[in-house]
């Protein structure tokens, strides 16, 4: 067997099964789905084979016929389902990121049990424990009884089913995906550098900004990704609490799936939220490889 | 029809028999059967009981389209009987000339593509109306006066289903639900829009806000009776003057079903007036068996939002199938749901 037969043999047992499974998991779906978004709704669902540009002309500006018109909502309900995915991932950096701090200075067994703390939730179902935050959060709940127990307000402050419980509800869920990319970043922190920086006349200030945060970036970057990517698709929380009012896209796209009985428009909305993610990621990618360059 | 949204697919096995392998599976809405009823067939024929549940006729359908077998009953609404009859899901039984068939009141054998009722067995009935704390919303009487509530600054919720909610527009604009205009459902989503300031949420979860008095009113279903009798101080049940939906389910058989036969026993099984009236008794809905009236208890035969008089029936309107036109109700919703 000659050397360049060996090689590629060998590439191709390390590579075949990541391979297949990008196509059979990956590409296979997507492809179905932009297949999908260019036909006809079948009446009970399913498809017809009529070719169809209209499910894209609904979003983008072209559709006018009795089912297929343009609206400007189904934009406003992408961006708002963008800002709103931009604010969970702020909010859980917020959190995660002292916490990640303050749980690598832990003494290792106790440490160890922190980060077991972070993940326990995965143990309970994510619908009773938006329920629970239904509990909290409405007028007559712990949060307000507690607010009002203590003189802090008169009457109830509207939580449930506002644009806050979608952000707090989706921070809760996706604090463990921020947080174990954050903490194998800052877990490495070289503690070294950080006394170099201060010995040599560094503030505190400039420590973080010019040692700490460059050496943590890597963390900062992969957590976010897959916290907004998740949180940009969520369909329950907003639905549950947001009161199926705070409209984001995976509800529109769910909706077009089952009690609309419309797949190709749902697909194409897909398509859209697909293409976002791509850029996001292909930006990450671009971004990382500079940060390694320089 | 029923209250979970968000399905939490259970499988009950019900009294296990050692001696008989034989099982019937169910695949029913919800909290949607009495589990007396299911244990009675099991003790009654010896053939086990599985259940699973959904939370929306389309959600039945999906799976049952994607393939999902060993399914061998569902309860689909009159208009989702009449959908899986033409994809050709349902099985003949020839239940309409079964013996015992004369229980059964003709006039819920509503089934358009079924009018002798060789497939399905009608199953139960109710209606959609409004569920409210008494001390906050006091006496509301209509779908105006539940509206108001919200003008007012008090809290309201609706049903997160497209033709429900459009389906109030319709029934105050003095048209049907089953409106193919887009004009007509385009002014049904304006009226809702109109009134949405008090509106804090769509959802299924609403009774327990009501009763805490989180929510002073909510668009509800006829279930809500249940909660009204362990509350009957705090909350009532009304269907609103101006009329409201109805809905229907039936019992079919699948064409693809592992057991035919135990399905065929267990319609003719729920013919029975006193297994209807069991039924009724835990679930506190409308049983289309006349015998089974007359053994129901009391409090539920007199309850004039379960069983409403002549004038007030002919108030309710149920949904059929609207084919293509689905679309219109589909965009008018997300512009509901997206006025603030």
């Amino acid at each position: 067997m000659s050397l360049a037969r060996r090689k590629f043999l060998q590439l191709l047992g390390l590579l075949g099964a990541p391979t297949v499974f990008l196509l059979v998991f990956f590409f296979g779906p997507l492809l179905i789905m932009l297949v999908y978004s260019f036909l006809t709704p079948g009446l009970y669902g399913g498809v017809d084979w009529i070719f169809s540009h209209l499910n894209y002309g609904r979003i983008l500006g072209w559709a006018d016929t009795r089912y297929e018109k343009f609206d400007p909502v189904y934009i406003a309900i992408f961006l708002r389902s963008l800002r709103l995915a931009a604010l969970t991932v702020l909010a859980s950096l917020l959190v995660c990121y002292p916490a990640a701090f303050w749980i690598s200075r832990m003494r290792p067994g106790l440490r160890d049990f922190a980060i077991f703390l972070v993940t326990l939730p995965f143990f309970v179902s994510l619908i009773v424990r938006l329920f629970a935050w239904v509990l909290i959060l409405r007028p007559t709940g712990f949060l307000n009884q507690g607010l009002m127990g203590l003189g802090l307000t008169d009457a109830p402050i509207e939580f449930l089913y506002t644009d806050f419980a979608v952000i707090l509800g989706m921070t809760y869920v996706f604090i463990p995906f921020m947080f174990l990319p954050l903490y194998g970043s800052i877990e490495k922190l070289d503690m070294a550098q950080i006394e170099a920086s201060s010995d040599l006349g560094a503030t505190r200030l400039q420590t973080f900004r010019k040692v700490i945060l460059p050496a943590t970036m890597p963390g900062i970057v992969g957590g976010s990704v897959i916290t907004f990517i998740p949180a940009l698709g969520n369909f329950i929380v907003p639905s549950v609490l947001g009161g199926a009012k705070v409209l984001m896209i995976g509800n529109l796209i769910e909706q077009q799936f089952l009690s609309a009985r419309n797949w190709p428009f749902g697909s194409a909305l897909a398509m859209l939220v697909m293409t976002a993610v791509l850029v996001l990621l292909i930006a990450q990618f671009r971004l990382a490889g500079r940060e390694e360059r320089s | 029809m029923k209250k979970l949204h968000l399905a939490a697919t259970t499988a009950l096995i019900l009294a296990p028999l050692a001696a008989s392998a034989e099982t019937l599976s169910l695949y029913n809405w919800g909290d949607y059967i009495n589990p007396a009823v299911l244990e009675a067939f099991t003790e009654e024929t010896g053939i086990e009981v599985t259940l699973d549940s959904y939370g929306s006729n389309e959600e039945m359908l999906a799976k049952i389209q994607a393939g999902a077998t060993g399914y061998d009953i569902v309860f689909p609404s009159v208009h989702m009987h009449d959908i899986m009859f033409q994809l050709g899901l349902l099985a003949k039984t020839h239940i309409g000339k079964a013996p015992g068939f004369e229980n059964i009141d003709p006039q819920f054998v509503r089934a358009k593509t079924d009018p002798d009722a060789e497939y399905c067995l009608p199953y139960a009935w109710g209606n959609v109306g409004i569920v409210y704390n008494k001390a906050l919303a006091g006496d509301i009487k209509s779908w105006a006066d539940f509206f108001a509530l919200g003008a007012e600054g008090k809290k309201i919720t609706l049903l997160d289903d497209l033709r429900e909610t459009i389906g109030i527009g319709l029934i105050v604009n003095g048209n049907s639900v089953n409106s193919t205009d887009p004009d007509e459902v385009e002014a049904a989503a304006d009226y809702i829009i109109d009134h949405i300031a008090g509106v804090t949420a769509f959802t299924y979860d609403s009774v327990p806000q009501v009763i805490s008095g989180d929510v002073a009113a909510a668009h509800w279903y006829v279930g809500a009776n249940l909660y009204v009798s362990e509350n009957p101080d705090t909350i009532g049940y009304i269907i609103p003057e101006e009329g409201a939906t109805m809905y229907q389910e039936d019992i079919c058989v699948l064409e693809s079903a592992p057991n035919k036969e135990a399905a065929q026993k267990f319609l003719e099984f729920y013919l029975k007036p006193e297994i209807a009236a069991m039924n009724v008794e835990q679930q506190m809905n409308g049983t289309p068996n006349k015998p089974a009236q007359a053994l129901i208890p009391e409090a539920i035969a007199a309850n004039e939002t379960i069983y409403p008089s002549q004038d007030v029936m002919d108030k309710l309107q149920i949904f059929e199938d609207l084919g293509r036109d689905l679309q219109l109700y589909n965009s008018e919703w997300t512009r509901i749901k997206t006025a603030q």
